[in-house]
C-alpha cells in the first residue's frame, strides 16, 4: 500500500468566505480535478451547520461522496473553554463536546477526529471508549513550534500503550518541518513596516537556530502554541515580562534585532520572533511514529515553481522531500491532505492580489504525487 | 485575516425608526474560518471619523434573530456564528452619520482560542475591551475603511 492523496477543505476558507466556491464546489474540485486525490477533511464548525447539520445535509454530504468519488477521512473539532462564559469550562465539559463531534463525524462517515494540540490528555481518555465504540479514530494534531520529540506525543504513545487502543494517534502537520518564513510571510510583514533588515535578521536566526549556531536557548518555547507565543511576545515587548520558560529566548530575539536592524520598531522584532517559530524536529522520529500517524496535515504557505523545472512546485520554506521520505520509509499508508494557509497572507491587499486557493492546492498536489512515487 | 473584507464596503448607512434616524448599521463578516458560538462573541471596537461608538451602543443581527445587545449573546450558548454569513452591527447614535465618505475603524473580538489560557478566568469575569487587541481572534490589529453612506432610502 502507498499514501493517499487528499485536502483539507481549510484550503478553501478564502474561497468559501467570497462565496466563490460552496462545500459541493470543493468536494468537486478535489475528486474531480487532482489527479486522482480522494480524501476529503474538514472542519466542522466551517464547513456544516454547527453543531447539528441536520438530517437533510447527511443526505446530501453521501450522495456528493459518491458522485465525486471522494471519501470522508478526517473531521478537526475545536474546543471553547469560555463557551458557557459564566465558567471556564470543566474537561469533563470539554470532553462532552469532542464526545458530541465524534458522533457527528460517524455520521458523516469519517474514520478520524482530529483534535486541537492543546488538549489535555485526560480529555481524549474521557471521549476514548465512544470513539473505540464508533469505531474513530482520535488524531492529535502536532503543530509547530511543537515537535515530534516533546510531551505533546510521548503523552498521546503513552495513553495508546497503556490502554492497548488502536483509536489513538498523532496528526502531523509538515508545518513542523518549516525552517524559516517564506516569502509570502516575509512579503506580508514587509507590508506592516518590518524593515527588510529585520526580515533578513529573521531568516538568519531561523537558519541559526536549525544549524545550532543561535546565541540562546529556544527548547523552552517548544511546549507552547505559536498563537500563544505571539501574543506573550506581544505582551513582552509592550510590559517587558514573559513566562519564565519564554523570557531568555524573547530576550534573545531583542538582541539578535537590535544588533542587525536600525531603530527597530515593534514590527521588526516580531518578524524577527518568527524564527522562535518553528518545530526544528527530526525526519527520522517520524519514521518511528509512522504506526501512530492516523493522518497527515500538509501544510503549506506559497507553492512556487522549482527553479529550472517547468510544472513542478515546491514551498521552499518547508522540507517536504524529508518528511514524505520519512512517512514511506515508515510505511505510512494513509492520508497526507494538502492543507493551503498562506492565503492570509494576502488578504491585507485588494481583491486582485488574493492567491488562487485552487491554484495553490493543484501545485502542492503535483509535488505530492511526485515525492510519493520518489 | 481577511482584514480589508470584513466589512461589506456597501453596507454603511443611517437606521431610520419612525421618520426619525437612530444610528447606522454595518455588515460584517467573522475574521476566523470557523466562525463561533455567538456567545463568544464580545462586541466590536468601532471608530468613525475619530467618534468611538463603545460596545453598550452596539447590537448585533444575526440568525434571522431581532438584534441583540452582546450582553444577551452571552447566554446564545449553543448558537452558532456560522463562517458563510453576515452579521448586522447595529449603533445607536440619534441622528446618525452625514451623508458621503467617512473612516470606520474596527475590531472584532471574538472570545475563542486553542485550548486553556492563563486570561481564562480573568475573561469570565472581566472581558476584554474590544480593540486592545486582547480577545481579537484572527485579526488582532484594528483595521481602517473607507466607506461611502448608502442613503437610508435604499436600505432594505
Amino acid at each position: 500500500m502507498t499514501m493517499k492523496r487528499g485536502v483539507s477543505l481549510y484550503s478553501y476558507q478564502q474561497s468559501q468566505f467570497f462565496k466563490e466556491l460552496d462545500l459541493e464546489a470543493q468536494i468537486r474540485e478535489v475528486g474531480q480535478n487532482l489527479g486522482g486525490a480522494t480524501g476529503i477533511e474538514l472542519i466542522d464548525e466551517m464547513s456544516l451547520h454547527y453543531p447539528d447539520p441536520g438530517p437533510e445535509f447527511l443526505a446530501r454530504w453521501h450522495h456528493w461522496m459518491d458522485e465525486y468519488g471522494t471519501r470522508p477521512v478526517a473531521m478537526d473539532v475545536g474546543m471553547d473553554v469560555l463557551q458557557f462564559r459564566d465558567h471556564v469550562m470543566t474537561h469533563r465539559e470539554c470532553a462532552d463536546r469532542l464526545i458530541h463531534d465524534i458522533r457527528l463525524a460517524k455520521s458523516l462517515g469519517f474514520g478520524i477526529v482530529r483534535t486541537l494540540s492543546v488538549v489535555p490528555i485526560d480529555i481524549m481518555e474521557m471521549a476514548l471508549p465512544i470513539a473505540e465504540e464508533l469505531d474513530i479514530r482520535l488524531g492529535k494534531e502536532i503543530h509547530q513550534p511543537m515537535r515530534l520529540e516533546g510531551q505533546q506525543v510521548a503523552e498521546i504513545i503513552e495513553l495508546a500503550d497503556r490502554t492497548g487502543s488502536s483509536h489513538l494517534g498523532i496528526v502531523p502537520d509538515l508545518g513542523i518541518f518549516q525552517f524559516k518564513l517564506s516569502q509570502a510571510q516575509l512579503a506580508w510583514f514587509g507590508r506592516r513596516g518590518a524593515q527588510q533588515s529585520a526580515q533578513d535578521a529573521s531568516v538568519e536566526l531561523a537558519l541559526g537556530i536549525r544549524d545550532g549556531s543561535a546565541p540562546f536557548d529556544h527548547t523552552g518555547l517548544f511546549a507552547h502554541t505559536a498563537g500563544n507565543l505571539r501574543s506573550d511576545f506581544a505582551r513582552y515587548l509592550s510590559s517587558g515580562t514573559a513566562p519564565a520558560d519564554e523570557l531568555s529566548a524573547f530576550e534573545g530575539v531583542k538582541t539578535w534585532t537590535d544588533e542587525r536592524v536600525d531603530a527597530p520598531g515593534a514590527i521588526d522584532y516580531t518578524v524577527v520572533a518568527e524564527a522562535l517559530m518553528f518545530s526544528h524536529t527530526s525526519a527520522d522520529r517520524l519514521r518511528e511514529l509512522a504506526p501512530y500517524v492516523t493522518h497527515v496535515h500538509g501544510k503549506f504557505n506559497h507553492m512556487s515553481e522549482v527553479p529550472g523545472r517547468p510544472g513542478q512546485y515546491h514551498d521552499d520554506a518547508i522540507d517536504y522531500p524529508a518528511a514524505i521520505g520519512a512517512l514511506k520509509a515508515g510505511g505510512f499508508d494513509g492520508y497526507v491532505n494538502s492543507e493551503y494557509e498562506g492565503q492570509r497572507y494576502w488578504q491585507d491587499r485588494t481583491v486582485d492580489d488574493l492567491q488562487s486557493e485552487v491554484e495553490q492546492v493543484r501545485r502542492h498536489q503535483e509535488m505530492l504525487t511526485r515525492l510519493i512515487a520518489a | 485575516m481577511f482584514d480589508n473584507f470584513l466589512i461589506r464596503p456597501d453596507s454603511l448607512r443611517n437606521e431610520v425608526q419612525d421618520g426619525e434616524v437612530i444610528g447606522f448599521t454595518l455588515a460584517v463578516r467573522h475574521a476566523n474560518y470557523r466562525g463561533c458560538y455567538l456567545s463568544l462573541h464580545n462586541g466590536y471596537f468601532l471608530e468613525v471619523d475619530g467618534t468611538t461608538y463603545p460596545r453598550s451602543s452596539q447590537t448585533f443581527e444575526v440568525n434571522g434573530r431581532e438584534p441583540r445587545s452582546f450582553e444577551a449573546l452571552r447566554t446564545a450558548v449553543w448558537e452558532h456564528w456560522d463562517y458563510d454569513d453576515e452579521g448586522l452591527l447595529h449603533v445607536a447614535a440619534p441622528g446618525g452619520l452625514a451623508p458621503g465618505e467617512h473612516i470606520v475603524r474596527l475590531q472584532q473580538s471574538v472570545l475563542a482560542a486553542y485550548g486553556y489560557l492563563p486570561t481564562d478566568e480573568e475573561w469570565v469575569t472581566n472581558p476584554p475591551e474590544p480593540g486592545t487587541g486582547a480577545g481579537s481572534d484572527k485579526t488582532p490589529q484594528i483595521v481602517s475603511y473607507r466607506l461611502t453612506l448608502t442613503e437610508p432610502e435604499m436600505s432594505r
